[in-house]
């Protein structure tokens, strides 16, 4: 079962984090502490089907935010609203408002979103370029006036890849095991220095050591970073989380400290769904 | 028999066509070929020699006085309204590519990519028929004077202009027979491109263009230069479209673009009819020589590119 | 650091508080380009149809149908009656050896002769039809001593449709799924009975594409027909060997050269023929496809 040294670990690295316990019952606990995302009223169709319902949550800063729920509850679906790339999708729709650092991020240029919420998915995929080209990318699009070589190498270091692939740079980025790509791609997200990183159950394709890797990557990450990953892995958002997002059908349904969520949910429903009765 | 060994024996001819192909016009233009040696191909001048005087023997041939065959002028033809075609192909061909695979949507798609597509059934005639009665004399009358007064400063661009047959010409109607080739191929290989590399390419800030720019086209270059070279290979051995406009020419390079040219294939059926009055018969072994170079060229080609696509690991339709 | 206010690394970034003009610009001039292509080649097809259709509408009289050519005015009947015969002899003769070859790679496929048949197929593709007509010439023509005639004319043909045939075949056969040959080959059926019973029946559809394009292809060829069926202003009397027939695409080339303006109509008539044709045939074929 869940320890409870484990599970608080994410509170022991963040310093003097003001109380997250005080508001009991409310599932919409609101972070005192500075606010990247505020979301609203967040309502989410595909064609005539309704995905999101009335969803409402802050996401702090310098945090690691979990999304936690059943298949098809909706998760990936608003991390996805998260940097609008869920537009790319047919027949897709949103309602609601969600503000970063309050500036509604409908109406910015997206490109502009995008190279300050950048994401990772579920499974790796490097472009067909070299390594350093892969890392590059992001910064060659936008137009990136600085050095490009620190760049790539300041990026390749915060993802704990540099060590690795330092004398292969030019070497093709497919010829990388799977873990590696993952962390590469985590380093092509985060060289254009995104203010928010987005992962959408980064490590389900990976094998228990190379997850536990990027595990700490994240945590070391969130000091310069805040970051919201999509998990269907419990012990993972317990692990390494500070806030827990439970979402059911579209709803939802909790969002708390995840110390607090794991050990003493709100809704009989989160109880339900962490001790294993579905999903 | 075994069923496998009758089908392995029957399937085998297809095989053996090809080298069937080459060995008879080797055989029968092995005369020629003693005869014209490597000048053939550096010369320019077909002469068939005095029909009317006696036979002659040269170099053990019996041929009649006079008869000497080159080629040159032929394979500057046939090379540059190749080249005119394919660099006018590319482009228009990557272009309407990226239209078909990315900004038609996908219900639609189908019936745009067929539009195209049967601009690759319409046969080589029927292109030359349009050329002839429709395109030379808009060209000859409009477009090519136009274009010597206000771009003649450019080399070969100057001069004059002819009647609209020509290199030109031959260029722009070979440029829409192979596009179709370039288009369907490099469209399918786009569309087969895995979602996960577009989105990775969004979610770092680049538009739908520039992901396609940056990351698609270089993901499909090696299945690009297959399907030209595919395409080069086709527009080398075009004939009856280039013989309707390309004006045949006769021992001379062109001097500019709008110049009249012939390419081998062309040449070959408009010389069948003159080279069987050769009563020793060199003629006619001499174009055979001229298809036997033809081939030759067509195989190293095709070989070359169809190598190149089997490596990239992409499947090219075999449609024409 | 990015968590207090986010905006200092945009100051590395050009254009942070919009995507900077420069590259909105590329992106609409690159659409366009892309889409002027498209019109080009779309364009451009319209005109040639619109050029065989129209001239040819006017040019098709019943008349050009129903007689023989005379000199250059007449009908097209001896036309059409040749295109039809070499059309069709061209694919029966293909069929027998495009059928086993693409069998073969499909079925029997270790060892290096299918690679090769394959590999040569794809060559064969590519080679002129002028060379496989003069191919022609100097073999059945001059050497055997058919002359211009059906059968030289047809083999000719054949040649050109062996690739297209045997490919398609080979590729329908491969989309059949494993688990049914292996069913009756466990049930004792013989090689033999395998391809006619299960497989061929199902790959039929694919095969039949094969066919309509190589018939497409057979009824657009002009030149290795110059060489090897010449041309005659009759109808077929039957003879394999030494008697030319007439072909349609004989008629555009050769008589939309000639100053006569019947001789001209006679050219429209038969592009509009034989594009018709083509185009039904292509349509048919996409149809055929899933």
């Amino acid at each position: 079962m869940l320890r409870p040294g484990r599970m608080i670990r994410g509170m022991e690295e963040t310093p003097a984090a003001p109380g997250p316990e005080h508001k009991e019952a409310d599932p919409h606990a609101f972070n005192p502490k500075v606010t990247r995302f505020r979301v609203r009223g967040l309502n989410a169709y595909y064609g005539a089907k309704q995905v999101l319902f009335d969803v409402q949550m802050d996401i702090g800063a310098g945090e690691i935010t979990a999304m936690i729920g059943p298949s098809g509850c909706g998760k990936s679906t608003f991390l996805r609203n998260l940097n609008r790339i869920n537009e790319t999708v047919s027949g897709a729709r949103t309602e609601g408002e969600i503000l970063l650092d309050d500036q509604n991020i409908m109406r910015m240029d997206v490109s502009a979103l995008r190279r300050r919420v950048g994401m990772v998915f579920q499974r790796p995929n490097p472009f067909p370029k070299s390594i350093f080209d892969n890392v590059a990318y992001g910064l060659r699009i936008n137009g990136y006036k600085k050095n490009l070589s620190e760049s790539v190498e300041h990026s390749l270091r915060r993802a704990a890849l540099w060590e690795e692939v330092k004398d292969q740079l030019h070497k093709s980025a497919t010829a990388l095991s799977g873990g590696q790509q993952q962390r590469l791609c985590i380093a092509r997200a985060l060289a254009v220095d995104p203010e928010v990183l987005l992962l959408d159950e980064p490590c389900s394709a990976l094998d228990p050591v190379t997850t536990a890797k990027i595990e700490e990557l994240l945590v070391q990450l969130k000091q310069t970073c805040t970051i919201v990953i999509v998990t269907h892995n419990m012990q993972q958002a317990a692990r390494v989380s500070d806030f827990t997002a439970f979402l059911l059908e579209g709803r939802l349904i909790e969002y708390q400290a995840t110390p607090k969520l794991f050990t003493n949910p709100a809704d009989p429903r989160t109880e339900a769904y962490i001790t294993g009765r579905f999903g | 028999m075994k069923f496998r060994h009758f089908m392995a024996a029957l399937g085998s001819t297809v095989a053996a066509v090809l080298l069937i192909i080459v060995a008879f016009l080797g055989v029968y233009a092995w005369p020629a070929m003693r005869l014209n040696g490597f000048h053939f191909l550096f010369e320019n001048s077909w002469n068939l020699g005095g029909l009317y005087a006696n036979p002659i023997t040269v170099h053990g041939q019996q041929i009649l006085p006079g008869a000497h065959y080159g080629i040159l002028f032929l394979i500057v033809g046939t090379v540059l309204s190749t080249a005119i075609a394919v660099a006018l192909a590319v482009p228009v061909g990557v272009g309407a590519a990226i239209f078909l695979a990315e900004a038609v949507p996908q219900a639609a798609r189908r019936w745009f990519s067929f539009f195209v597509e049967l601009l690759a059934a319409i046969p080589s005639v029927v292109f030359g028929l349009w050329g002839y009665v429709v395109v030379i004399p808009f060209l000859g009358h409009h477009v090519f004077p136009f274009m010597a007064k206000w771009i003649g400063f450019v080399p070969f661009f100057g001069g004059s202009t002819g009647s609209g047959y020509g290199l030109l010409t031959s260029g722009l109607v070979l440029t829409l027979m192979i596009v179709p080739l370039i288009t369907a191929t490099l469209r399918d290989a786009l569309v087969s491109q895995p979602e996960m590399l577009r989105e990775g390419a969004i979610a770092l800030g680049a538009s739908r263009f520039e992901t396609l720019r940056t990351v698609l086209l270089p993901g499909v270059r090696r299945t690009l230069i297959g399907s030209t070279i595919l395409a080069t290979g086709r527009a080398l051995g075009e004939t009856m479209a280039v013989l309707m406009i390309s004006g045949n020419a006769l021992n001379y390079l062109p001097q500019n673009i709008y110049a009249p040219i012939s390419t081998m294939a062309s040449f070959i059926v408009s010389q069948l009819d003159s080279a069987l009055q050769d009563p020793t018969g060199m003629a006619v072994r001499s174009l055979a020589e001229v298809a036997l170079v033809l081939c030759l060229i067509s195989i190293v080609v095709n070989s070359f590119a169809r190598l190149l696509i089997r490596f990239s690991g992409e499947q090219v339709r075999v449609t024409p | 650091m990015s968590t207090v206010s986010g905006n200092e690394s945009a100051a590395a970034f050009p254009g942070a508080a919009g995507r900077a003009f420069g590259r909105r610009f590329w992106d609409f001039a690159g659409w366009s380009i892309c889409g002027l292509a498209f019109v080009l080649l779309g364009g451009a097809m319209l005109w040639i149809m619109a050029m065989v259709l129209l001239r040819g509408f006017h040019a098709l009289t019943i008349e050009v149908l129903t007689h023989v050519t005379e000199g250059y005015a007449g009908g097209l009947l001896n036309a059409i009656e040749g295109t039809l015969i070499l059309g069709v002899g061209g694919i029966l003769l293909a069929l027998p050896p495009g059928l086993a070859a693409g069998i073969y790679m499909a079925e029997f496929d270790n060892g290096r002769l299918a690679p090769t048949i394959r590999f040569l197929a794809d060559v064969l593709v590519g080679v002129p039809s002028i060379v496989i007509g003069y191919f022609g010439y100097v073999t059945m023509v001059v050497a055997f001593g058919w002359k211009f005639s059906v059968a030289a004319g047809s083999i000719a043909l054949a040649i050109i449709s062996l690739p297209y045939i045997c490919r398609t075949t080979e590729m329908a056969i491969r989309q059949v799924p494993r688990s049914l040959r292996e069913a009756a080959y466990a049930l004792g059926a013989s090689e033999g009975q395998v391809a006619t019973g299960v497989y061929l029946p199902v790959a039929l559809p694919g095969v039949l594409t094969g066919v309509l394009l190589a018939l497409a292809i057979s009824v657009g060829e002009t030149a290795p027909l110059l060489y090897t069926a010449g041309w005659s202003n009759y109808l077929w009397t039957g003879h394999l060997t030494n008697e030319p027939v007439g072909y349609l695409t004989y008629a555009i080339w050769a008589f939309i050269t000639e100053p006569f303006a019947g001789a001209h109509a006679l050219a429209y008539a038969a592009a509009l023929l034989v594009t018709v044709f083509v185009l039904i045939i292509s349509i048919l074929s996409r149809l055929f496809v899933k």
